[in-house]
Parts: structure tokens; C-alpha cells; sequence
């Protein structure tokens, strides 16, 4: 027998439960049905037209991009510095890092990462990343594939995602901080 | 003599008090011994030491310390004839006040623990000082090391440096023991603290939005009620924001008063250590220190101290001449003694020179080989500098004898192992008959250094105070302007005029305008006078390391964080007074930048300068007006969605200017519609770009383009 719920928070809980229970069937379907795959976590957000992403592990927060104090004469890829829990960090352009990219709407957050050296910097971004996961095997192969820091990886409905491989991102920006080294 | 026990409880203060009082009057000695100070210099100096013997006096007497206001009064009594008439105070009377001091001192400290009733009576000492201080007239000709007087007064120079500081060591219930990691965890919290204070502020700023966005919907009666609560909600949060910052700076410097002090309370009391020693050595030394009020951590301050005496009483004993072999090496009788402190982030660089005979490296090689240091093979393989750096070598020393001061060749290996313990290095350079520099360079997480921050446009700048040697205002008659430089005379000199804007990239080389701040900036011996367009006030600041992406730049030191949590970039003295190639800045394409967006100027700059241009940038449509009135453009790249003047009604008042009626202007806009582009092409717009395609070729073909069309240098 359904009961009516009384009031509007109790209907708004019902209706809670009721998804939860759905989400539980279909997910002891897909257990039953399918064979666990290893899967590599992402922070997926667009650049332009496309979508990059990074490792969610080598995220350490995300920020809204305010509070930041150029540096005259840094490299054109620096957009300035910024406090992050006491310590300064530099804050770069992802577009320009990776060439000049076009963009859609200016960066409005700022994305905290380790570089892959133990050192922290703070990429900009248009949007707020989306947590969300690649076939493991899928970025295992684009990794063996790519030479640079970016890797085209497709999703399971085969969407291409460039994965950016920070690490060697940053290794291959290494010492171009002064624009003008005088 | 017995002190009160209810007034015991206070001797502990009056110690401590007595100590800095007395620190006081020991440079005002110091001073007064010098020769060359105006009488109205000398007046002054006499007054207040007057003044500060009166306050110890006083203070020891309302405390039932009767001996030590009578030695107080006793070196008034010194004091008198000589205050009435002033003159360079005679060395043999600084020796009598100085050791009446040090009785004093000693005294005191007795009295504090406890040990008062164990003082022998003070009446022999008294009486010797009254004694021995000479009427001034006698005094006068007595100057010198071997007079009479001096023999019989002078307070025989210890081996060891008499170190005020350790005369009063803290008393073990004085206080709780923390350990440093617990401090360290408290300023990453208060740090964390400012952090959130912004946050605090930026959701005000945000209410205050949403209240506006609210009003322009219309209906204002049925949101008045909301608007109200939103509007009184931003103000409480601002007030509560401004609140912490109060919070936070007192909490930041409680931090700073624990675990950092001034350098100078370290090397003050080495002034009277360095004129004992050349006074024992009958030499004649005056120490000079730069940088004394930069603030260091506690620990490392007591850990140098050891090495900075060493390194003093070294410059004194092995580097200064006699001063008649001085006099006969065409120096100044006087030896010249410089402690040079500096902190760049978090290094901490520290100088011991002296302008004395030099290290010869011949005599450093044949004693190492003599004393088994080094064997002959060995040496003949060592370079110049190799060969001095025997001498951070354990058992090497110059001295034939072992006297007081030295040659038991323990030394400057003793500081080396000190430096380096504190993870720091320290080098040695020496040119004969010029004197001898000890460089030490160690790295501190603490301390706080004077900066004076000036602004330049937008930008702020912090310099090291210690590079500003004085500030003015620019007057055309005092600038001579050439065709591509500008001079200023100053104290008879012609200093190359730099405009900090142009060195930073900001804006185009322009005269200093009449009345506009200029900074007299030295470093390493180089002067320039430094044109800013305001000077905003000097501040004690910690400077912290740049992250490694702009610590290539070679303009930057650091970054120092002001109240209200911005960072202020702090500028190499050094840099800025480095001669540049003058830029052909005529020949250039120039490009400006207008965009409320930080990253996206950052991004056009990017394009552009790979491109060739050279590129300003402006934050909104009412600096780029301001630019333009100053500077001349090939090209502006403008934002059409910019808040306080959009792209639109920045080309409408560009077009009503006669100078700027032709400029080319490029819109860029996130709006990819064709209603957009038509809409920023009939405003006069000669180029429509989306963010989108602003890819670097698609950009740059774009300027191009609208260049050529306009007939500019393409």
C-alpha cells in the first residue's frame, strides 16, 4: 500500500528513497551483469570546443579565480601568483601551456594541482571540473601512444578526452619563467 | 646591600630595563668618541645620555637600590664637566663610563637573582671612578691609547667579547617552552586564517551582488524585504571581515614577537666588542652595519651570534693595518668595519668586510704547508681561491704566537662548521691592500624585513628598504633629459633616471612628469633615481620565496603578503640598478590589451608577443582611455563584455578623439552570434573575434589584417 506523505518534506524524502532504491537495482543489475573494469579517475572540464582532464589525484582543490597579482616580465604562459594555505604559488594559463588555445568563456577557476614533482600550481579553467573515470586500459594505451603531455583517450561512448599528463607537462616548461631574462 | 623583598618581584623588570638602557647609552659613547660631530650633534648626544643615567638612577634608587643609583650618580658626575662644555668625548672617560656600566650591569643582575646581599661593598669601584675621571680640559690631551689615565682606568678587554645579552639569560619561569614545529603549525593556521578572512569578504561582495541583480528584475516592493536582509547581512560580514584582518595582524605579530627579534640586538652590543679589541690591539676600527633592523628568527640569531664575533675579531686582529701603517698605505687612520644584513625570501644573506691588508694567499699557502694543513703536492694543485679557503681549514692559522685573540687555529673553521650546521655556506673573497669580505648566505623561514611599497599604474611593488636611500620629488631643474635617457642631479652626481613602469613591461619610457616620486635606489655601489607614480608607505614585511615558475624572473626577490591578503611582489635592488640595452621601442608594433579578465590578457599577451608585438594591458575601458592619452598603440584588442564600460562605449569614445578616430580596434567577445558581430562591427569595430577562435594563428592574422586595412605598420 503507498502511503501519501503528509507534508512537503516528507513527499521530497519519499521521493529520495524511491531514487536510491532505483539507483541500488540498477546497480546490483549491472554487477550481475558486466565484469568489473579498472578504471583511471578524472577531473574532466572544457578548453574551447574540446575537453581536457586531468588525474583527480594530482588535484588538490579548486578556487575561484580572484586575488591574483600579476608578475611583470614572468613567461606569457604565468598569469600571476596566488596565497594557497600559506604558501605562494603561480597560477597558469592551461591554454597557453598547451599553444594558444582558443577559449569559450574566460577562466573563472583556478584548479590546484601537483605538478608531479611534490610541488603545487594552480591551473586556470573554464568550469569546475567533473569528477568521472576512463577505462584504465584505454589511458594505459594513449599513454604508450603519446609523446607529449597530452594524450587523446576515448571514453566508453566515444568521446575523445585529452588527458593531460602533468608531469610531463611541467617538464617540458621547465626554466621559462622570465619573459625577458635581463 | 639588601633589596626590599617586596620590591624583589620588580628587580627582575628593572634588570631587563637597565640592560636596554644602558645598551642606549653604550652606543651614545660609541658615538661620542668619533670624531667629526657638529655641536649641535653633540649637544643632543649629551643630553639624552644625561637623561638616561638620570632614569637609572632614579629607577635603582625607587627600588631600594642604593648602589646602583650611586653609581649612576657617579657617572653623571663624569658626565657633568663635559655636557656643559661639549666636545668629542675623550677615550679615556668612554673607558670609565663603559666600565661603570658594566658594574652597574653586573650589579643589577646580582640584585634580580637574588645574590644583592653577596655584592661586595661598591665604595672601592666608586671610588676609583670618581677618581680616575679626568676634568675635560686634562682629559682632552689624553687622547690615546698609552695615557696614564687609560692605563689605570681602562677595563682590561676580556678574550671573550662581553656579550650584554648573555649577562641577562631568561629565567626558567618566565615563560612556557614550545617547541618550534608547535609555532610553526600556529603560523600556517593564522595563515590559513587570512585565507578565510577574504572569503569572508568576497561572500559580502557577492551578497551585496545579488542584491543588485535583484533590483534591476524590477520588482522592487516585493524584494525590498529580501534586498534589506541581504544588504545588512554584507555589511555585518564586512565588518566581521575587518574584524579578523584586526585579528589576524595582532595574531601575526604576537607570532613575529616570539620567534623573531631584530638583527640589531645582536649587533649593537658587538660595537663595544670591536672598540675594546682594536683599543687592546692599539688599532683603530669603526664598525658600520647595514640592515640592522631586518627581524630573524631567534634560533639562528643566537646560533650566529658566536660566528659574527669571530668574524669581527678577526677582521680586527688579522685584516686591519695599525693606523700608522695605514695613514702610510694612503687609508684613513681608522679601520672601516662593515656588517651588511640582507633577506631575500628565505635566504639571509650577511657581510663581514673590512678595508684592511687583504689576505695574502702566498703566506696563507706557506703556513697551511707549515702547520700540516695542506701538503706542498696538494697546494701546487689549488687554484687562487682554493688556496684562501685554507684558511676555513681546522688548525690553520696566520698568527706566529697565540695571543688573547688568536692563533690557536680554531676559528674560521669553527665558523664554517657553525654556518654549515645551519644548512648554510659561507665564501671569502680578498683583494690585497683593499680589505677582506666573509660572505654568508643561510636559509630562514622566519623574520621580516622593511619594505616601502610603491605603485606603478596598477601594480604595486615592494623595494627592500634597505636600497631606498632617499625619496623626492621630481623638479624639472634638477633632471636632465637626453633623447632616450633622463639624468637626475643629485648631491653633485648625475643618476641615470629609471621609470620602474617601463622596466616592468608596463607602460612606454616616458620623462618623469614634474612633482612625480622618484627614489634614490643603491645597490653594490650603483645609484639610479627610480620614477613611481605614487608612494603608498613602508611596512614590515615577511618575503617569502617565489614558486619555481617565475623564480627565473630576475626582477623578483619574493612575495610578501599584505593586510588585506594581497601579495606585493618585492623588487631586486640589484636589478633595478643594472644598466639595460635601451629597447628600440619606436620599431616595435605595439598592442594593447583591454580586458577585465586577468587570464585573457595574460592569453593575448601571450599571442601577441609571439607575434612580435609589444604588449600593455589595461583591466577596463576607463585605464585604457588613461593609457591611451599617454602612449601610442598600432592596434587595441578590446573585451566586449566588460562591466564598467563594455567594448561598445570604449570604441564610441575612441572614434570621438581625434587621435584615436582611425585606431584599429579588434572586439573579442565569448558571443560567437552573428548578431553580436554585426552589432560590434557597426560600433566601429574594424575586426570581430570569438574567444573561440582566438587560437594564436587566428589572432594574430586577425591584428594583421585590421592593421593593413588601416594603413598602419603592418
Amino acid at each position: 500500500m503507498k502511503v501519501t506523505p503528509r507534508t512537503l518534506e516528507a513527499a521530497q524524502e519519499a521521493e529520495a528513497l524511491e531514487l536510491l532504491e532505483r539507483r541500488a537495482a540498477r546497480l546490483r543489475e549491472q554487477g550481475e551483469n558486466t565484469v568489473e573494469e579498472a578504471v583511471h579517475w578524472i577531473a574532466e572540464f572544457p578548453l574551447g570546443e574540446e575537453r581536457y582532464a586531468l588525474s583527480l589525484e594530482s588535484l588538490r582543490a579548486a578556487l575561484p579565480l580572484k586575488m591574483v597579482s600579476p608578475v611583470p616580465l614572468s613567461a606569457p604562459h604565468v598569469v600571476g601568483v596566488l596565497r594557497f594555505q600559506g604558501q605562494v604559488l603561480a597560477a597558469l594559463s592551461l591554454a597557453s601551456l598547451l599553444g594558444g588555445h582558443g577559449w569559450r568563456q574566460d577562466p573563472a577557476v583556478l584548479l590546484v594541482v601537483d605538478r608531479g614533482d611534490g610541488e603545487l600550481c594552480a591551473l586556470d579553467c573554464e568550469a569546475i571540473p567533473r569528477p568521472t573515470t576512463l577505462p584504465m586500459s584505454a589511458v594505459e594505451a594513449a599513454r604508450v601512444r603519446a609523446e607529449g603531455a597530452v594524450m587523446e583517450v576515448f571514453t566508453q561512448d566515444r568521446q575523445l578526452i585529452h588527458l593531460i599528463d602533468l608531469k610531463r607537462l611541467f617538464s617540458a616548461t621547465r626554466g621559462t619563467g622570465a619573459r625577458h631574462a635581463r | 646591600m639588601p633589596v626590599d623583598p617586596m620590591l624583589q618581584g620588580l628587580v627582575a623588570g628593572f634588570a631587563v630595563e637597565a640592560q636596554e638602557v644602558v645598551q642606549k647609552v653604550t652606543m651614545d659613547l660609541l658615538e661620542l668618541e668619533r670624531e667629526g660631530l657638529e655641536t649641535d650633534a653633540l649637544t643632543k648626544l649629551y643630553v639624552r645620555l644625561g637623561r638616561h643615567l638620570h632614569t637609572l638612577k632614579g629607577s635603582a634608587a625607587s627600588l631600594g637600590m642604593q648602589d646602583l643609583s650611586d653609581i649612576a650618580h657617579k657617572l653623571e658626575d663624569a658626565l657633568a664637566p663635559l655636557k656643559a662644555n661639549p666636545q668629542k668625548m675623550p677615550r679615556p672617560v668612554v673607558d670609565i663610563l663603559l666600565h661603570g656600566l658594566d658594574l652597574f650591569l653586573l650589579r643589577a643582575q646580582a640584585h634580580a637573582d637574588g645574590r644583592g646581599e653577596a655584592l661586595p661593598d661598591p665604595a672601592a669601584a666608586l671610588a676609583q671612578l670618581v677618581a680616575d675621571a679626568p676634568p675635560p680640559e686634562e682629559a682632552a690631551a689624553m687622547v690615546g691609547p698609552s695615557g696614564g689615565l687609560a692605563a689605570i682606568a681602562a677595563p682590561a678587554p676580556s678574550a671573550e667579547p662581553v656579550s650584554l645579552l648573555d649577562a641577562l639569560p631568561e629565567s626558567a619561569d618566565a615563560g612556557w617552552r614550545v617547541s618550534s614545529w608547535q609555532v610553526t603549525a600556529l603560523m600556517r593556521e593564522v595563515e590559513r586564517l587570512r585565507e578565510v578572512r577574504l572569503r569572508v569578504e568576497e561572500r559580502g561582495r557577492e551578497l551585496e551582488r545579488v542584491a543588485v541583480l535583484l533590483a534591476k528584475q524590477g520588482l522592487l516592493a516585493e524584494t525590498a524585504e529580501a534586498r534589506t536582509a541581504l544588504s545588512g547581512t554584507a555589511r555585518s560580514l564586512r565588518t566581521d571581515g575587518e574584524e579578523t584582518s584586526d585579528i589576524v595582524d595582532a595574531l601575526e605579530d604576537g607570532l613575529k614577537a616570539i620567534t623573531t627579534r631584530p638583527v640589531r640586538t645582536i649587533l649593537d652590543p658587538l660595537q663595544r666588542m670591536v672598540r675594546d679589541l682594536s683599543r687592546q690591539l692599539g688599532k683603530e676600527a669603526r664598525l658600520s652595519v647595514v640592515g640592522a633592523e631586518v627581524s630573524l628568527d631567534r634560533r639562528l640569531l643566537e646560533k650566529l651570534q658566536g660566528s659574527l664575533v669571530h668574524l669581527l675579531r678577526n677582521a680586527v686582529d688579522h685584516g686591519l693595518e695599525l693606523p700608522a701603517d695605514r695613514e702610510r698605505a694612503g687609508k684613513h687612520h681608522e679601520g672601516a668595519l662593515t656588517l651588511r644584513v640582507e633577506q631575500q625570501g628565505n635566504l639571509l644573506y650577511l657581510e663581514a668586510s673590512d678595508d684592511g691588508a687583504g689576505i695574502d694567499v702566498e703566506v696563507v699557502r706557506r703556513l697551511a704547508e707549515q702547520r700540516g694543513v695542506v701538503t706542498a703536492e696538494e697546494t701546487a694543485r689549488l687554484n687562487e681561491n682554493q688556496l684562501r679557503d685554507l684558511i676555513f681549514r681546522s688548525g690553520f692559522s696566520t698568527r706566529a704566537d697565540v695571543t688573547d685573540t688568536s692563533g690557536r687555529g680554531v676559528g674560521l673553521d669553527a665558523v664554517r662548521a657553525s654556518v654549515e650546521a645551519l644548512q648554510g655556506r659561507i665564501e671569502v673573497a680578498s683583494t690585497p691592500g683593499q680589505g677582506t669580505r666573509f660572505m654568508l648566505t643561510l636559509p630562514t623561514d622566519l623574520g621580516s624585513s622593511p619594505v616601502l611599497v610603491v605603485r606603478v599604474l596598477e601594480q604595486l611593488v615592494g623595494l627592500p628598504m634597505l636600497a631606498v636611500e632617499a625619496t623626492q620629488l621630481a623638479r624639472a631643474e634638477s633632471l636632465r633629459l637626453g633623447k632616450r635617457r633622463a639624468h637626475l642631479e643629485y648631491q653633485g652626481q648625475l643618476l641615470s633616471v629609471v621609470d620602474l613602469g617601463a622596466r616592468l613591461g608596463l607602460r612606454a619610457l616616458a620623462p618623469p612628469a614634474e612633482g612625480q616620486p622618484l627614489l634614490i635606489v643603491q645597490s653594490g655601489g650603483k645609484r639610479v633615481a627610480l620614477v613611481v607614480d605614487a608612494v603608498v608607505g613602508d611596512r614590515d614585511l615577511v618575503i617569502r620565496p617565489l614558486p619555481s615558475e617565475v623564480r627565473d624572473v630576475p626582477a623578483w626577490q619574493g612575495a610578501a603578503t599584505l593586510s588585506r591578503g594581497e601579495l606585493l611582489l618585492i623588487c631586486r635592488p640589484d636589478w633595478l640598478v643594472t644598466e639595460t640595452v635601451q629597447v628600440q621601442v619606436s620599431a616595435q608594433r605595439r598592442a594593447l590589451v583591454v580586458d577585465d579578465s586577468l587570464t585573457a590578457r595574460a592569453l593575448h599577451r601571450a599571442m601577441l608577443e609571439a607575434g612580435g608585438f609589444t604588449v600593455h594591458l589595461a583591466a577596463s575601458g576607463a585605464r585604457a582611455l588613461d593609457r591611451l592619452q599617454s602612449d601610442t598603440y598600432d592596434v587595441v584588442i578590446c573585451d566586449l563584455d566588460m562591466e564598467e564600460m563594455d567594448g561598445i562605449q570604449l570604441i564610441a569614445k575612441l572614434r570621438e578623439r581625434p587621435e584615436t578616430a582611425s585606431l584599429p580596434v579588434i572586439l573579442v567577445s565569448a558571443h560567437d552570434s552573428s548578431v553580436a558581430r554585426e552589432r560590434g562591427l557597426k560600433a566601429g569595430a574594424d575586426g570581430y573575434l570569438s574567444k573561440r577562435e582566438c587560437a594564436a594563428g587566428r589572432l594574430l592574422a586577425e591584428v594583421l589584417d585590421v592593421m593593413s586595412r588601416r594603413g598602419s605598420r603592418a
